[in-house]
């Protein structure tokens, strides 16, 4: 359906957010890819100064057979199973925006300091100027149900942009609608490759 | 993608040029249809080696021109790509012609491949440029605007290419000219196309005219390049012998895209995505040209105080969390260090942190020290300066740094406009012109704050400082720069005018800019200071003139005159009236909330005449006029705060007047509506006023004291107090005020609210040291005056309550409270404490037994405070048995310190049995009233019957304690009038409890004094008493009573009472003291002596002979009576012999009169239940007490047992076959005494009721069995002397036998 309509969705350790939006805009049929900004992907722990941290090039599986031999209860209960669950039948392993070279058209981002990564990304990267992406960030809490929710705008953004015949000119005035109508604010700018 | 060709671009082109020029001639001479030609050839060769690629191009490309679908297409085009750019790019030329006529494709995106193509193809080969540019140029006009920024993105590397092939070139060729003419139309259509209608051409646009700048600039040392465009070409690569591109021209080209960038991110109407991609745009060419530097900061701070009005919220936000990020890019680069002052404080107001600013600017010590060495032209003073400046501060003070280095290096840093009208600026920024500055700019300010102010406005960190005006300073130059205005500016015009053609279009520039953003900024300024209103520049005569010509406002009082004042009046107060009359007009029209907001505002700007009209309109509806009431109020306070409009906004004591005048007349008016409604609005009102003023608190006050309203008032007083802290304390002081008030239901309501204010726990503090400061005013001589009233000269019982009442309402709250009560307590005098004593009750009460606090106090009972405590400890105790803890104390209060036995009759229960004993004495002592109440304590009377009652002493207890008392501890009328104290109480003691009494009593040795009292007593209040009492007699006869005088006494007293059954043991007396009897009473002589005559001869013989000789005769010798007493020994047995028989045959004889016969089958009842008693009470109290009190119980209470017993009698039914086996068991075994008690309980009965008529019956039984009057002889006298021993009964044994041998 869109495959020349490239999407990113980012979030900080490519596990909730990214990836609910990701699998909602799969299953939409979008050509979408998701993204952790964060040094290192962390997950929940046993307590909260203690996450399970874990390297981008580790797979979803296996943090999810890691967690279910380390504490089975905790991490069934707080979805955490689940979602890693949902996450390798996705894709193999999160990954790091920053260490991506693929092109986009479109990249969500869902918080402002992931925005900023993004943005510091795009400094720091080599360019050549040969395509704009827009750049559009949409803060959603973390955790499952914002990121359900955020999914649902995410997708409704996407396929409102996605139905814009010139993005570029249109953009500014698709996001006011949206944000008019998810009474949410966002972030935009445009970037070049 | 692109990297094959780009990595090292300079010998691959050098290359290409080589070899393309060698091959070029030939190819370039076929025609396109030769080109076809030769390839049909080529196809039909399929041998050759190259045929192999060279077929499948053409064939994939013959596929491709009649491919319906792009997407195939582009999958063909592609791999023709690639097997021509890449793998063999001698085809490339072949193929190109083919390729580009692809370019008329209707699809899009095969048209947008294409133009990749043309790029990559004139990467690879720069020798087809003259080919694509005509192409590209064309492109631009296509209808897709997609394809038209892919051309623009494009047109940025042909550009590059371009020059850098024309550069490279030896010498120009024509199609060189041709192709920069091409570049050149495209540079002016791209520039037109900065006006496009779309956003996203113009996005591309700015890309292009970046790219272009970054081209026509020169690179210098510390241009930061990206990797990736490192080979890119730029203009010091650019070599002057080229004819075509003239190095100077193409500098100017450069500042013409850079100026334009600038122009086009001041443009007022920019939509957010162009602002920030120029922003970006901008910030590569500062990073990569820092010879920019200083204007692209100049034009973000620029943007900065002027974005674009047309901004949405977050799109303002979005763009100002680019400018940072931007900022901080640009803070990285060394070049920032000589703006490191401006980037800083621009950083600030977008807020960023010092520590990110700090992060950011990391070579930046290092860089400067590099610039210090690469100034070797600054004069030997002014360097050293420098170099100490820059040891000293260390990079610490930026704005030292600053100035040091702006002073030296005007050539290395262009000083622009904005720096020179800054400096201009500087000095005149005093608080004079400041002042005026931003009293004109009111004026100017819009209605509504504006969306992007709102959002952007941050609190000036650093007002006043020298750095904060010198921004100031900066950013008014700015706007003026903008504005085409300031010194700056001139001078520059002047600088350009002599200088050079260069110089010129720079301020061309400027001037022509601000033209068309003259009016925005006009309109901006106005935002822009009221921002910084606190320090304004003084902008001096140059700036302000121009702008107030502009802005000639209208006004008003130039073309009017005044009016007459009383046609004015008249006529203001006619259109108030019509205004008012219009009530129903409005609400038809739906303006009502206009006619409420008008008549509000009118009324609070005029004189007295509108507010009476107003106030009456609004009282005669006050219901459907409140809101017009408050209107009015909020438009009072409005003008209080200057908030309106229409008022100076300096606050002035008229304006408080006014709006304190309009809240009491609401109020007032309020209060005199006697209306419910008028009440619900009083309070509304003082809650949703916006201020309280003294005076409204004085009708509050008013309020409050008349009666029907004070509950009301009180509600509102403690919501105030809740709800407005500021004037927290003065509502709290009314309504403290209030809780000492003369009026009681005033009062009351005003302490309860206090209660509740101080148990909700809020303003504890002062309520408490309020309520201290009353009782402490309980000091005083006399009570403080209150109001008006004339000094009163004492205290009256109410003026002491008045200041008491408040305390003890926070007693139950703040125990701690009671030790200040009973400080103040010691120190009052009688009168005070008596009154305090009277309302003690509810608040001690209140406070429980438990309070620790009470405690204490128990515990510490200050000097003088006895009374008090005694007080708390009675009411304590009232109803209630007092909890351990307390009578620890008591305890210890009484045996430490105060050795006052009143401490403890209130805790008697709750004191251990020896104690109360030991204290009996005193507490008897006491006033007859205590003393009456320390009985019921101890029998427990005043406890309500459901509550656990455990008195240490049981009524027999405490009456035997009487008993006991020695008679040198207390005088024995006290203990007579205790002891009737205890008589007195029939209720509890009953018949029973007094044989008991009498039983342990007896017992004792010696016996009491008062014993023989106790038994007459007793006997005089239960009749029925009297064969107990015979009993006891009896035993006092072989206890040989007549050796204590007293009781002797008592003993014949009571034979006297007792007669005529007390004959019987007037008969076993010996016959000393039976005449000892008969002296102190001889009346009882004869009739003993008719008793005794009336006996059968046979009963007469046991009589013993002295006895009968004292009886007949009165007086005997001495000798006789001493025989006598000989014979009393033996003939004791025979008297005692004879009552069993008696019993015995009354026993068998049926007894005929009804009353008898009803006691003797209650009796046969009794006894099987005074069995049963005896077992369970054995072990408590000793069975014998017990039978004998159940003994005596059957017969008392005759007639409500029978009534019980059917109940019960089940039970007893049972029992009553144990008891009677036992009885036999008794018989044979008799030596227990309790089971002999039981018995002779119930025989002592029998022979009572039927003691007249034991005659003939009883002898002949005597006669039947002498063996069983034997055994009965014993048991009965083992029966009497209660301490059986074995040698009485022998002698008993002894002396029957004795008698029958007499026989």
């Amino acid at each position: 359906m869109a495959d020349d309509f490239k999407i990113a969705v980012i979030c900080s350790s490519n596990q909730n957010r990214s990836m609910e939006a990701h699998s909602f805009l799969s299953k939409k049929g979008f050509n979408v890819k998701s993204f952790g900004t964060g040094n290192m992907v962390k997950l929940p722990g046993p307590a909260p100064d203690k996450p399970n941290v874990y390297d981008f090039s580790i797979t979803y599986d296996a943090m999810y057979r890691d967690l279910m031999q380390k504490d089975y209860e905790l991490y069934t209960q707080n979805g955490i199973l689940h979602m890693l669950d949902r996450n390798r039948r996705i894709k193999a392993h999160p990954e790091r925006f920053q260490d991506s070279t693929e092109r986009f058209d479109l990249l969500i981002t869902c918080e402002e300091r992931v925005y900023d990564q993004v943005l510091e990304d795009f400094e720091n990267k080599e360019k050549n100027d040969e395509q704009a992406v827009h750049i559009i960030n949409i803060d959603i809490q973390d955790n499952h149900e914002e990121a359900t929710i955020g999914a649902f705008m995410i997708c409704e953004l996407v396929t409102m942009l996605y139905a814009s015949d010139d993005l570029d000119n249109e953009v500014d005035e698709i996001l006011q609608e949206f944000e008019h109508k998810v009474k949410r604010s966002v972030l935009h700018t445009a970037q070049f490759y | 993608m692109a990297s094959s060709s780009s990595t090292n671009p300079g010998t691959s082109m050098d290359d290409e040029v080589v070899e393309g020029t060698g091959k070029r001639p030939v190819l370039m001479k076929r025609s396109t249809a030769a080109q076809f030609f030769s390839k049909d050839d080529d196809a039909e060769r399929p041998n050759e080696p190259p045929s192999s690629t060279y077929d499948i191009v053409v064939e994939l490309l013959n596929n491709a021109a009649v491919m319906q679908k792009s997407v195939d297409k582009i999958a063909n085009l592609k791999k023709v790509k690639e097997l021509i750019v890449h793998n063999s790019p001698d085809l490339l030329d072949n193929f190109l012609d083919e390729m580009l006529a692809f370019q008329t494709d209707v699809s899009k995106d095969v048209k947008k491949f294409i133009i990749g193509f043309m790029e990559e193809a004139c990467k690879k080969d720069n020798e087809c440029l003259p080919k694509v540019l005509p192409s590209i140029v064309m492109l631009l006009a296509d209808d897709d605007v997609n394809v038209q920024k892919k051309i623009i993105l494009t047109a940025n590397s042909m550009f590059k290419l371009t020059l850098s092939w024309i550069t490279k070139a030896k010498k120009s060729r024509p199609e060189m000219t041709e192709v920069w003419n091409h570049l050149k139309e495209l540079k002016t259509l791209l520039y037109e196309m900065l006006e496009s209608v779309n956003d996203g051409i113009r996005t591309h646009v700015v890309k292009f005219l970046e790219g272009l700048t970054l081209v026509c600039s020169r690179r210098t040392a510390d241009s930061e390049i990206p990797k990736k465009n490192e080979g890119d070409i730029s203009l010091d690569q650019v070599s002057q012998t080229n004819g075509i591109a003239i190095p100077q021209k193409l500098e100017e080209d450069g500042r013409k895209a850079f100026n334009s960038l600038l122009q086009f991110q001041s443009s007022p109407h920019i939509s957010s995505i162009n602002l920030m991609t120029v922003m970006n745009a901008l910030s590569n060419i500062a990073k990569q040209r820092p010879d920019f530097f200083d204007q692209v900061v100049q034009s973000y701070e620029a943007l900065h105080v002027n974005l674009p009005p047309t901004l949405a919220k977050s799109q303002v936000s979005s763009v100002r969390k680019n400018l940072k990020t931007q900022m901080m890019g640009l803070l990285k680069h060394p070049a920032s260090v000589d703006f490191l002052q401006q980037i800083s404080t621009l950083l600030t107001d977008l807020g960023a942190s010092q520590s990110e600013i700090a992060k950011n600017m990391p070579k930046d010590l290092e860089s400067r020290k590099r610039k210090a060495t690469q100034e070797p032209s600054a004069s030997y003073a002014s360097k050293k300066h420098k170099l100490e400046l820059d040891e000293d501060d260390d990079g610490m003070t930026p704005w030292v740094d600053r100035s040091s280095k702006k002073a030296k290096p005007e050539p290395a840093q262009k000083q622009t406009a904005i720096d020179v009208t800054a400096e201009d600026i500087l000095p005149r920024l005093n608080p004079q012109n400041v002042a005026d500055l931003v009293l004109l700019s009111m004026v100017m300010l819009p209605d509504a704050m504006p969306a992007q102010f709102q959002s952007t406005y941050t609190p000036i960190a650093a007002a006043g400082t020298e750095t904060q005006i010198s921004h100031i300073a900066r950013l008014l130059a700015t706007q003026l720069t903008m504005a085409g205005m300031g010194k700056g500016l001139g001078e520059l015009q002047l600088q350009a005018m002599k200088q050079d053609a260069k110089a010129v279009s720079a301020t061309d520039d400027q001037p022509t800019s601000p033209k068309q953003t003259i009016q925005t900024v006009l309109g901006l300024k106005t935002e822009e200071q009221d921002e910084p209103v606190i320090k304004k520049p003084k902008m001096s005569q140059l700036p302000l003139p121009p702008s107030s010509r502009k802005m000639k406002q209208f006004q008003l009082s130039s073309v009017t005159r005044k009016l007459d004042p009383q046609i004015s009046e008249t006529l203001s107060s006619d259109a108030m009236k019509r205004i008012i009359e219009a009530e129903r007009a409005a609400s038809v029209g739906h303006v009502e909330q206009h006619r409420v907001k008008l008549l509000a505002s009118l009324t609070s700007l005029s004189g007295e005449s509108h507010k009476n009209a107003l106030q009456e309109h609004i009282f005669n509806d006050i219901r459907g006029r409140q809101d017009l009431a408050f209107a009015w109020l909020y438009q009072e306070y409005a003008n209080l705060h200057g908030y309106s409009t229409s008022e100076s906004p300096v606050t002035t004591p008229t304006a408080v007047g006014r709006y304190d005048e309009c809240l009491t007349r609401l109020l007032v008016g309020l209060m005199e509506l006697d209306d419910h409604h008028g009440d619900i609005l009083f309070h509304k009102l003082l809650l949703e006023a916006p201020a309280i003023t003294d005076n409204a608190i004085s009708v509050v006050k008013k309020y409050c004291a008349v009666a029907k309203c004070t509950e009301k008032g009180m509600k509102t007083l403690s919501q105030l107090i809740n709800t407005r802290p500021a004037k927290r304390g003065k509502f709290l002081d009314l309504l403290l005020e209030f809780s000492g008030d003369e009026k009681v239901e005033v009062r009351n309501v005003a302490i309860e609210t206090a209660q509740s204010l101080h148990a909700s726990g809020k303003m504890q503090e002062e309520i408490e040291t309020y309520a201290t400061q009353q009782l402490k005013k309980l000091l005083q001589t006399k009570p403080p005056v209150v109001k008006s009233e004339a000094p009163v000269e004492a205290w009256t019982e109410d003026s002491i309550k008045a200041h008491l009442y408040l305390h003890l309402g926070l007693l139950p709250s703040n125990h701690k409270l009671i030790h200040e009560l009973a400080n103040i307590y010691t120190a009052t005098s009688a009168d005070i404490k008596r009154t305090i004593l009277r309302v003690l009750e509810v608040p001690v009460r209140g406070m429980g037994m438990d309070s620790p606090e009470l405690l204490t106090l128990v515990e510490n009972c200050p000097r003088g405070s006895e009374t008090l405590v005694m007080r708390v400890i009675h009411i304590l105790t009232d109803k209630a048995v007092p909890s351990p803890e307390l009578v620890e104390r008591i305890r210890d209060l009484y045996h430490k310190r105060v050795p006052d036995v009143r401490f403890l009759i209130p805790v008697l229960n709750g004191l251990s049995k020896s104690e109360v004993m030991e204290a009996l004495p005193k507490l008897i002592k006491l006033n007859p009233m205590v003393v009456k109440e320390v009985f019921n304590r101890l029998m427990g009377s005043h406890v309500s019957s459901d509550s656990v009652y455990h008195s240490p002493l049981t009524p027999v207890e405490l009456l035997v304690a009487l008993h006991n008392i020695d008679s040198t501890k207390c005088d024995m009328k006290t203990i007579i009038k205790a002891a009737n104290l205890c008589f007195s109480e029939r209720n509890i003691y009953t018949q029973e409890v007094l044989a008991i009494v009498m039983q342990q009593l007896m017992e004792q040795e010696p016996l009491p004094t008062l014993l023989m009292r106790t038994v007459i007593q007793s006997l005089s209040m239960y009749p029925r008493l009297i064969g107990f009492v015979l009993n006891i007699l009896q035993r006092l006869i072989v206890k040989k009573v007549w050796k204590q005088k007293k009781v002797w006494e008592g003993f014949i007293r009571c034979c006297q009472r007792a007669k005529p059954q007390s004959f019987q043991v007037l008969l076993q007396l010996p016959a000393t003291q039976l005449k000892e009897v008969f002296e102190v009473c001889p009346d009882l002589r004869e009739p003993l002596l008719a008793h005794v005559e009336s006996f059968t001869e046979n009963q007469k013989s046991h009589i013993n002979k002295a006895v009968m000789a004292v009886l007949e005769q009165g007086s005997e010798t001495l000798t006789e009576v001493k025989d006598g007493e000989k014979n009393i020994t033996a003939s004791n047995g025979n008297d005692r012999e004879e009552e069993p028989a008696t019993q015995k045959s009354q026993k068998i004889d049926s007894v005929p009169n009804e009353p008898v016969q009803k006691i003797s089958t209650v009796t046969a009842a009794k006894k099987t239940e005074l069995a049963s008693v005896k077992i369970s009470d054995l072990d408590k109290t000793g069975g014998m007490k017990i039978s004998v009190q159940s003994g005596e119980k059957d017969v008392e209470s005759a007639k409500e047992v029978r009534s019980e017993e059917s109940e019960a009698s089940k039970e007893r039914r049972r029992e009553r076959g144990d008891s009677k086996e036992r009885r036999r068991g008794d018989r044979e075994g008799s030596r227990e005494k309790n089971r002999e008690k039981e018995k002779e309980g119930s025989t002592d009965k029998d022979s009572r009721d039927s003691s007249k008529k034991t005659t003939s019956k009883s002898s002949r039984k005597d006669d039947t069995d002498a063996e069983d009057s034997k055994t009965k002889s014993s048991s009965s006298s083992s029966r009497s002397t209660k301490t059986t021993s074995s040698s009485s009964s022998s002698s008993s044994r002894r002396s029957s036998s004795t008698t029958s041998r007499k026989k």
